[in-house]
């Protein structure tokens, strides 16, 4: 029973670190840029495809890198056609076209790399288990765990302390100030924009190596990731990161006693969360609204 | 409206108000004629049907974006569970025509009444994000729920069944059901129409220009937004239990994110200030839709590129297009 | 009798005392100007008195009921009326439109998904006394959205009106305002004021208008209360003098 517990836990936390990084990216466009990048599940799942296609040349690693980065080339792209014209117009008319991206790059993934899953092969050494009593803690499970936390630390660490960090906080806070002060706005949505796909990348890829791959995976994960914003509050990047991992969590362990429930419950607890503390565990009252 | 307080040419007002009583006349000639003059063009009366049914999904779903302003982008949710709801009151309670579209509207508007109030606790652009949420979670649970809904597959094992009126048992094919769907059309346009022009449905307009003004104007605005989305689901669900009725079957797709979107993108299509706009914007889908996917596997993306464009090049719609060039 | 009575009344917002021992009372029938510099928290008064957020300190009365933590939409019901200082109008409708919400919802209408004749009358004939009174009925069908920044407060004005406020709360009820419009405006700040017999307290910074109509003045500045008192007294009061009207009469001059 507590082998039970633990183990489907640390399942549910391995498919919430997916959604905390999806959350992460995701509120830091919806921060800076005002924008609910509906396509942002999608980008993930290019990411994934896109190591898939590249692994057999550049390896695991080489992948890692060079996938998200391809990723960032299209979303500021993306940004710069597409999204930069409906800045300060109606928010209706950004997540429509999100909307619209989502299906096309869904599309075109499922016409590229075919509508069947695919597997993500890894390197041998990170799928044996580290040991037989815990035999779920893969080498690739601890990896997946090191590299979330390198990535978000390395984020935090850049808003804190980078010039550009230090922008992007200010101008979540106050856009039309930091814009007066002489700060180029448009360069700096389009690199926030890039940073969120980044993350969404590289989500992408480790979630490969865990779940496999399937057209659908990309709107398969931001769903949870919406709630993981709302659960950890609006506003606040750490509350989306632990909205996801306690959704991911609560799921995994849904998944383990009531497997029926194992999606719904995701949303039940966005309900409770609306009802019982509308701003969310983490989020500031009055915050971006 | 009283004549003294109109300052406006009462000859313009006039000419204004004949050409869109003009235009109504129109529609409503050409809608009751359509399975006369639709295959004479190369189309089919289920094509019309399905029109009419997305029309009247739109038209609910724009009760609360385009006149409310709110922004809801998981309006699926309540056209499929009207689709499951009528389908299920086929199998398991009575196979009844009129007793399978009441039960599906009923079962999505409650889903809307109670998803309201939850979802109104934030606003604008996170409001649209649980409204999503929210419609996934039906999603989920008609897909997980395999014993009553039929999961993945979908709810099948019930069909259109004929109507009874009296002692008459009338079939319903596609002809007939055509009707039976702008019967319900006509109706649910008159209830919009009729609440537009009511102290309520200006309520509505004055929230969406402005949530502060109305506040203090001593309006309980979050009553008016839940009362705004509980009728819009309603019809929405309408409308997915009379897609049931066309189709023969209700599946997960009906109530998934993509449909919520195409409700969106309808309204906007056809103009969301419009009376008319979303069902413009649903002719134009349809048809498209239609067209995309006999010519194309991959007409999804070609759904998803009406989506952009019509955002960054048509984002007033159709009629409003109309509106702006007729006024310059 | 006063009407309005604040009681040692504070705000904080985190570590900025905003307001501080405000405590003043306003008669029924008053027409009260408060005036002081930017920032000196005028608009956070009003804040307090219409329910926008509560104090942080002290109580507010309101036709002898305590008032602090009662939502605003309750506070419109027991009578207190506000504008703003960015103009909350309905933009996109017109005028006319403007002016039938706010009768309809006035008058309690805004859940009923139809009206009776007899009810229509009524709201058509309160929209034109509006009208009539704001002296905006020429321009009825107008969007609001395209008129003037003076004919939209105006039309805010006529809004705040179908309320039957008690205590009518103008916030810089003339910034902005040519000086044709600004006459409009005092006017009716006046009439209704002596005519209608409304309570009012405006914010302004136009010194010839706060001089020229206010019954009592209260002088704000740096989020307390530096004086109060006729026109009269404040102008001779030397530390309005020096912390404010000496500036702002220097500005007039010039």
């Amino acid at each position: 029973m507590e082998a039970l517990l633990l183990y489907s836990a640390f399942n549910g936390l391995i498919v919430g670190i997916f959604y905390a990084l999806m959350a992460l990216g995701l509120s830091l466009i919806l921060g800076l840029n005002g924008v609910i990048n509906f396509a942002h599940g999608t980008f993930m799942a290019l990411g994934g495809y896109v190591a898939f296609t590249i692994e057999p040349y550049v390896g695991f690693w080489g992948s890692l890198v060079v996938a998200p980065l391809l990723c960032v080339i299209l979303g500021v792209a993306v940004e710069r056609i597409l999204i930069r014209p409906l800045y300060g117009r109606d928010p209706l008319f950004s997540l429509l076209l999100t909307f619209g991206l989502a299906m096309i790059m869904e599309d075109l993934i499922r016409t590229i790399w075919g509508s069947i899953g695919q597997p993500f092969a890894l390197p041998n050494y990170l799928n044996t288990p580290l040991s037989n009593s815990l035999f779920f803690l893969t080498g690739y499970r601890v990896v997946l765990i090191l590299i979330t936390a390198l990535v978000t630390g390395a984020l935090f660490a850049v808003l804190r302390f980078s010039r550009i960090g230090i922008r992007i906080r200010a101008g979540n806070a106050d856009l039309e100030t930091i814009s007066a002060m002489g700060v180029n706005i448009f360069f700096l949505r389009a690199a926030n924009f890039g940073i969120g796909i980044f993350l969404a990348g590289v989500a992408g890829i480790l979630a490969a190596g865990q779940l496999g791959l399937s057209p659908s995976i990309g709107s398969q994960l931001i769903m949870p990731s919406f709630v993981a914003i709302i659960v950890g509050g609006v506003g606040s990047l750490l509350g989306s990161v632990l909205g996801g991992l306690i959704i991911g969590i609560a799921s995994g362990i849904t998944a383990a006693f009531f497997p029926v429930a194992q999606e719904v419950v995701i949303y039940v607890i966005m309900a409770v969360v609306l009802v019982a503390r509308p701003r969310g565990l983490f989020g500031q009252e009055g915050l971006f609204e | 409206m009283s004549s003294s307080i109109e300052t406006k040419p009462q000859a313009a007002r006039h000419a204004s108000t004949n050409g869109r009583v003009a235009a109504s006349v129109i529609i409503w000639v050409a809608l009751l004629f359509v399975p006369f003059w639709l295959p004479m063009v190369g189309g089919y009366t289920d094509l019309a049907s399905r029109a009419l049914i997305y029309a009247i999904a739109a038209s609910g779903l724009n009760l609360v974006l385009g006149y409310t302003g709110g922004l809801s982008f998981g309006h699926a949710a309540y056209f499929g569970l009207g689709a499951y709801g009528a389908g299920l009151c086929l199998i398991y309670i009575a196979p009844s025509l009129p007793l399978a579209i009441l039960a599906g509207t009923v079962l999505g508007g409650i889903a809307g009444i109670l998803v309201g109030p939850m979802a109104m606790k934030r606003k604008g652009i996170y409001f649209a994000m649980i409204t999503i949420a929210f419609g996934q979670m039906f999603y989920f649970i008609a897909v997980r729920w395999n014993g009553l809904t039929g999961g993945e597959d979908g709810l099948t094992g019930f069909s259109r069944v004929p109507l009874h009126i009296g002692a008459q048992t009338i079939p319903l094919g596609a002809d007939r059901f055509y009707y039976v769907v702008l019967a319900l059309f006509a109706v649910v346009m008159a209830v919009i129409w009729q609440i537009l022009r009511s102290p309520l449905g200006h309520s509505f307009v004055a929230v969406r220009e402005n949530t502060t003004r109305l506040r203090f104007l001593g309006v309980a605005v979050d009553k008016q937004i839940w009362v705004a989305f509980a009728i819009s689901t309603f019809i929405t669900a309408l409308a997915g239990a009379l897609n049931a009725m066309l189709t023969g079957f209700a599946s997960p797709d009906d109530l998934g994110w993509q449909l919520s979107g195409s409700f969106v993108v309808i309204c906007v299509l056809g103009g969301m200030r419009s009376f008319w706009g979303p069902f413009l914007g649903a002719i134009i889908y349809i048809v498209a839709q239609d067209y995309l996917s006999s010519i194309t596997q991959n007409w999804m993306s070609f759904i998803g590129l009406i989506f952009v464009l019509a955002v960054l090049f048509f984002p007033q719609g159709l009629l409003g297009f109309i509106k702006a060039r007729t006024r310059s | 009798m006063n009407l309005l009575k604040l009681d040692n009344v504070g705000r904080r917002f985190g570590a900025l005392q905003a307001l501080k021992g405000i405590s003043l009372s306003v008669e029924k029938g008053e027409l009260r100007a408060i005036i002081g510099p930017n920032g000196a928290g005028k608009t956070t008064l009003f804040n307090l008195i219409s329910g926008f957020f509560p104090p942080t300190d002290g109580s507010i009365t309101f036709d002898g009921q305590p008032i602090v933590s009662v939502s605003p939409n309750a506070l419109v019901k027991r009578g207190i009326i506000r504008t703003f200082q960015i103009t909350q109008v309905f933009l996109s409708l017109s005028v006319y439109e403007n002016l039938r919400v706010a009768v309809e919802t006035a008058m309690g209408l805004q859940l009923s998904p139809w009206i009776s004749r007899a009810k229509r009358a009524e709201v058509e004939a309160k929209v034109e006394e509006l009208a009539q009174i704001t002296r905006i009925a020429p321009k009825m069908n107008r969007i609001v959205g395209e008129m003037s920044h003076g004919d939209q407060r105006v039309v805010e004005v006529g809004i705040a009106l179908s309320r039957h406020p008690k205590l009518l709360l103008l916030d810089e009820p003339t910034a902005g305002m040519g000086d044709e419009e600004t006459n409009h405006m005092t006017d009716l700040i006046r009439w209704l004021n002596k005519e209608q017999g409304i309570t009012i307290l405006f914010v302004e910074h136009d010194m010839a208008i706060v001089f020229g109509i206010a019954d009592k003045i209260t002088v704000l500045d740096n989020g307390t209360m530096l004086a109060e008192g006729t026109a009269a007294e404040i102008s001779e009061n030397p530390r309005v003098q020096s912390a404010y009207l000496g500036n702002a009469l220097e500005e007039n001059a010039a």
